[in-house]
């Protein structure tokens, strides 16, 4: 039998209506899609592999409980393998081709910032946990946010902790010579002769050296009476700590919380060397004078042992920071819904969101939303289950 | 300050040399500079890291098979980025070859070993301090691998038999030295000194991967100014670089140490382009 033309568009527009009534009940089914940048593989990868933890069990956590209005959460992950190029892609991918809802990460500020202005020219909101200052902007990436704290807040702890707890007044700053560690020291160092802290000694020193004795030399005969690396090199700065140790100089060492990690401890000569380092930290997630947490904090603890989430290779900010994330996205949709201007506009006015890594708040103006005080320094000595003991000087 | 300058100059001076002999021992049996020198120096060091430290391996035991795993790597070297290119040395195809390879171990190792410097083994149990083992370890391998070379260039058959390759490996070929055979134990030697050289000096470098390419770089300064294939002249340049670079670090400091150490290689090879102790070339035509 033949169709004819009128039969043919009579038929399309049945179908096209029949599809159109269906689509509401099909769509409140959908999983929301978020995507999802960590560096789970790759030099850089041990932020990522910590925040993942939180990640699953938070995604875990809310799908049980119903997910977002009867939808899942869904994670798309493209591992970046601590590469922006890699990173870009698969940003590209998560925004073209699985057309997420919004994108948690990357992790690392290099990869982020090759793919923050990506996903702003794609209309994608972005939330990302990376401190180099210039990865939010509310004009040039409107979508773009930071919950957690800027390159700027971590220096001013460390900065603040020197001279005003300390009350160390001349001051040696060293780095790497990576881009991280030159401009790290080239933004203290005036924030440090602001407070009246002199700067005796200021240095960007290649991290393979293996020998830092004269830079020590340098610093002691300065006058210098707190040491400030900043690096992320594990071999860098343990050469610091076993110099000093060989020294016997009494005199504290004060910066970025690389100082506190495994990689670091595993390289000192002797595990007396450790005392008197203080690096960055994030007070929620610190024992407090006593060595107690906060509720939420043991809360969180007793979640994780529950799931039998391993503490011992990781660090307890790392996993709370994954796991606030997508219970603060799933926040925004449950309130305003899955569109990209709602959820915009929901963070926009967000007010101390409850984190376990700390409470979050965002303005129209304002996208970097961690509090400045909670930015704390602690005893690189004192890691115990992931978290570390606030430095001598925060009182209870 | 001048007993840190000279114990730990000379002792990172003596890795230096230690690379610079592996360089010389893969040229004079193949005219190829092969630029996995660096690499085998680093290897030195994780092997040794690898199967002391992690594997819980007797120190002798560690030792031997992280020199052994400097000899194979020297004849994969030779295997696969020496051989295929002998035919085309004027095109300067081992550079690309040896790069190669070089970048892909030291992948290999970031991915398998760790991204992250790991601790080196002490060697001895012996309380640290002053003039420790770490400084001593470096300088006593390159006194025994330069009277070994010594011994075994002047008194065995087969030193013979590497010297005359290195002469000229057509005329050797001609005589009936098996100059496959040769070349490859070259490179086993080589790979065994460019090992030994990230051993003995793995508690001051730590197990790290990127010392590949320091060791690379760092390594072929005391061939280019001892003299392309001159053992004498790369040893005495290493020490005078390692000395002069650890001076430059007390004198002058952070990165600038590294600007002033190549501002002075730069000007020796102005004014000596065949390298303080290199012969110049006379081709006969």
């Amino acid at each position: 039998m033949a169709i004819t033309r009128r039969q043919a568009l009579v038929s399309a527009g049945a179908a096209a209506l029949v599809s159109g009534l269906g689509k509401p009940a099909i769509a409140a089914k959908e999983p929301i899609l978020i995507g999802y940048l960590p560096a789970l593989t790759g030099p850089s990868s041990s932020t990522g592999v910590g925040i993942n933890r939180g990640i699953q069990l938070a995604v875990q956590e809310i799908n049980a409980a119903g997910g977002v209005d009867g939808r899942q959460l869904e994670l798309i992950t493209r591992d970046t393998q601590s590469d922006p190029t890699k990173a870009v892609n698969g940003a590209a991918e998560l925004t073209h081709g699985q057309k997420v809802s919004v994108v948690f990460g990357p992790v690392n500020s290099g990869e982020s910032l090759a793919v923050v202005p990506l996903l702003a020219r794609a209309n994608t909101p972005q939330i990302h946990p990376c401190w180099v200052d210039t990865l939010t902007d509310p004009k040039k990436y409107p979508m773009c946010f930071r919950n957690a704290p800027t390159n700027q807040q971590i220096g001013g702890a460390a900065n603040r902790y020197v001279v005003e707890v300390l009350k160390r007044k001349k001051v040696a700053v060293i780095s790497d010579t990576t881009g991280y560690g030159t401009a790290s020291v080239n933004a203290y160092v005036p924030m440090l002769k602001g407070m009246g802290a002199d700067v005796v000694y200021q240095g960007n020193v290649d991290a393979a050296n293996p020998d830092l004795k004269p830079e020590l030399l340098r610093m002691q005969s300065a006058g210098a009476e707190a040491i400030m690396p900043w690096s992320v090199n594990a071999g860098f700065l343990s050469r610091i700590i076993n110099t000093r140790g060989q020294m016997g100089w009494d005199v504290p060492i004060v910066g970025q919380t690389t100082l506190g990690s495994g990689q670091t401890q595993a390289l000192l000569e002797k595990p007396d060397y450790w005392a008197k380092v203080y690096p960055n930290n994030f007070r929620p997630v610190c024992y407090a004078a006593g060595g107690k947490l906060s509720d939420r904090t043991n809360a969180f603890l007793d979640r994780l042992k529950n799931a039998k989430i391993d503490m011992r290779d990781t660090l307890l900010w790392w996993i709370a920071l994954g796991y606030d994330s997508p219970r603060m996205i799933a926040e925004a949709m449950k309130n305003v819904g899955t569109e990209p201007e709602q959820i915009v506009g929901y963070l926009n006015k967000l007010k101390e969101f409850p984190g376990v890594y700390g409470d979050i708040a965002f303005t129209a103006d304002k996208h970097d939303g961690y509090p400045d005080n909670e930015v704390v320094m602690v005893e690189a000595n004192s890691l115990k289950d992931g978290a570390f003991s606030l430095a001598p000087g925060y009182g209870a | 300050m001048v007993e840190s300058i000279v114990s730990t100059g000379v002792a990172i001076g003596c890795i230096y040399a230690l690379i610079a002999i592996t360089y010389n021992v893969m040229f004079s049996a193949s005219r190829v500079f092969s630029f996995t020198a660096g690499t085998l120096g680093m290897l030195g060091g994780v092997l040794g890291s690898l199967f002391i430290a992690r594997m819980g391996m007797p120190v002798a035991i560690g030792f031997l098979l992280a020199l052994a795993g400097g000899a194979v790597l020297g004849i994969v070297t030779e295997i696969v980025a020496v051989r295929p290119v002998l035919k085309s040395l004027d095109q300067h195809l081992y550079v690309l070859s040896t790069l190669a390879l070089a970048l892909m171990i030291q992948q290999f190792t970031a991915i398998e070993w760790s991204t992250e410097p790991q601790p080196f083994p002490r060697l001895f149990d012996i309380a640290r301090g002053g003039f420790d083992q770490q400084f001593w370890l470096p300088m006593l391998a390159c006194t025994l691998v330069i009277v070994g070379l010594e011994l075994l260039y002047r008194h065995t058959l087969i030193g013979h038999a590497f010297l005359a390759v290195a002469e000229d490996n057509f005329a050797a070929r001609a005589l009936g030295l098996p100059e496959r055979s040769l070349r490859m134990a070259s490179f086993a030697l080589a790979g065994v000194i460019g090992a030994l050289a990230g051993f003995a000096g793995g508690e001051m470098l730590l197990a790290f991967f990127a010392n590949a390419p320091m060791l690379t770089f760092y390594g072929f300064v005391p061939v280019a100014l001892g003299g392309m294939g001159n053992n004498r002249g790369a040893v005495v340049a290493g020490l005078l670089l390692g000395l002069f670079q650890q001076a430059a670090n007390f004198l002058v400091g952070g990165i600038f140490a590294s600007v002033v150490v190549f501002t002075m290689f730069i000007i020796v090879l102005l004014a000596r382009p065949e390298g303080l102790a290199g012969a110049t070339f006379q081709r006969r035509v």
